[in-house]
């Protein structure tokens, strides 16, 4: 990771300091502020060449991949699209999504349960951003850590299935309080795991009744265009 | 989960403040986290001893003092403090609704990350301080 320079936000306030002295400094320093500013960084970069960027983020196995894949071949033929794929470890994911015919970045984290904003720094530096509209991110599966550290992205999707049981929502709130669109998925098989997602949808509404919530299916196309109105993907 | 990622940025902001200090060790590192954050102080903990070890930081005393949320609501006056393992905690944070008049809460802090105060010891013969890097 790269150095951290540190300035601090309020004066320095030294106690004592002599040779060999105890001395104390108060400061207020964020931890996770070079991610954070590496963030903005992002964030200005992507702006700059007027690419939109999502960060698709949800539970391992809650098809994050698919939804983004049926996006893609939905809008490819208006928009200009790259895919950020992150995952502990192989590349499954990009090869799925490449096979749509979009350039696609796989991000290994090795040992990092989340995607941070150095690594999508990287990532866009292999990306041919002057020739772009618009960057899918898909996070590490995971409910918990993502949320804490913020990618550069303009709007944030969250994906769920029905398979997951009916307490996704309200056992991980953090995660839905910034959601943009909430993709509640796999709502063929709704009725085969006694998941009712319009429940998972009310739950969605209490927590941030700003989300948008869409049930989608896809493996029958289900709500995958609603998805993409939603997101403000249309008629670009 | 992510406690090793956190204590690496802690690690890499506090040497360079040791480095600009030029102190020669640490004693005391405060930090403020906030309770809403998912961060296992423990494990924290763990991650900054091995982090810290072969550093100016090792043998450091980490203390951390933990923040409250609060959940305030948009309607009505109704605030809490929001506590682990608490009845707030198990209600108010996964429904966000208000339990007087049933609109929505938002949340207030919490989610403080931050070193407040760091105790060092200057270098005893004035000598140039040692560059740490990081292991």
């Amino acid at each position: 990771m790269v150095a951290v320079g540190i300035s601090l936000a309020k004066p320095v306030e030294v106690v004592t300091s002599a040779e060999g002295e105890v001395f104390d400094v108060e400061l207020e320093v964020n931890i996770l502020r070079e991610n954070e500013r590496l963030a903005e960084e992002n964030k200005r970069r992507l702006e700059s060449k007027g690419v939109h960027a999502v960060d698709v983020m949800g539970s391992v196995g809650s098809g994050k991949t698919s939804l983004i894949k049926s996006m893609i071949s939905q809008l490819k033929k208006d928009l200009r699209i790259a895919v950020i794929e992150g995952d502990v470890t192989t590349t499954i994911d990009s090869d799925i999504i490449s096979s749509e015919g979009v350039p696609t970045v796989q991000v290994n984290t090795g040992k990092e349960c989340h995607l941070d904003a150095n690594l999508i720094r990287k990532a866009l530096d292999r990306i041919p951003l002057d020739r772009l509209d618009l960057i899918f991110i898909e996070n590490v599966g995971n409910l918990i850590c993502p949320a804490e550290f913020p990618l550069g992205s303009d709007r944030r999707l969250v994906v769920i299935s029905v398979t997951e049981g009916p307490y996704m929502v309200v056992k991980h709130p953090m995660m839905f309080l910034d959601a943009k669109v909430v993709a509640i998925n796999k709502i063929d098989v709704a009725a085969a795991m006694g998941v009712d997602p319009n429940k998972l949808s009310a739950d969605v509404a209490r927590l941030n009744p700003k989300a948008a919530t869409v049930h989608t299916s896809c493996r029958n196309g289900t709500g995958i265009n609603d998805v993409i109105e939603k997101l403000g993907l249309k008629n670009r | 989960m992510h406690e090793l990622a956190i204590a690496t940025s802690l690690v890499e902001s506090l040497l360079e403040l040791v480095k600009k200090q030029s102190a020669s060790k640490v004693l005391e590192v405060h930090l403020s986290v906030g309770k809403l954050r998912v961060l296992s102080i423990d494990q924290l903990k763990f991650s900054y001893e091995i982090l810290s070890k072969g550093t100016a930081l090792e043998g450091s005393l980490l203390d951390v003092e933990e923040t409250p949320g609060y959940a305030r609501c948009t309607n009505c006056h109704y605030a809490e403090k929001l506590e682990i393992d608490d009845l707030s905690f198990h209600f108010s944070l996964p429904q966000m609704t208000c339990p007087q008049c049933g609109a929505n809460l938002i949340l207030e802090g919490g989610d403080e990350l931050l070193i407040t105060r760091v105790r060092m010891l200057a270098p005893s013969d004035g000598s140039a301080v040692p560059t740490n890097e990081l292991v």
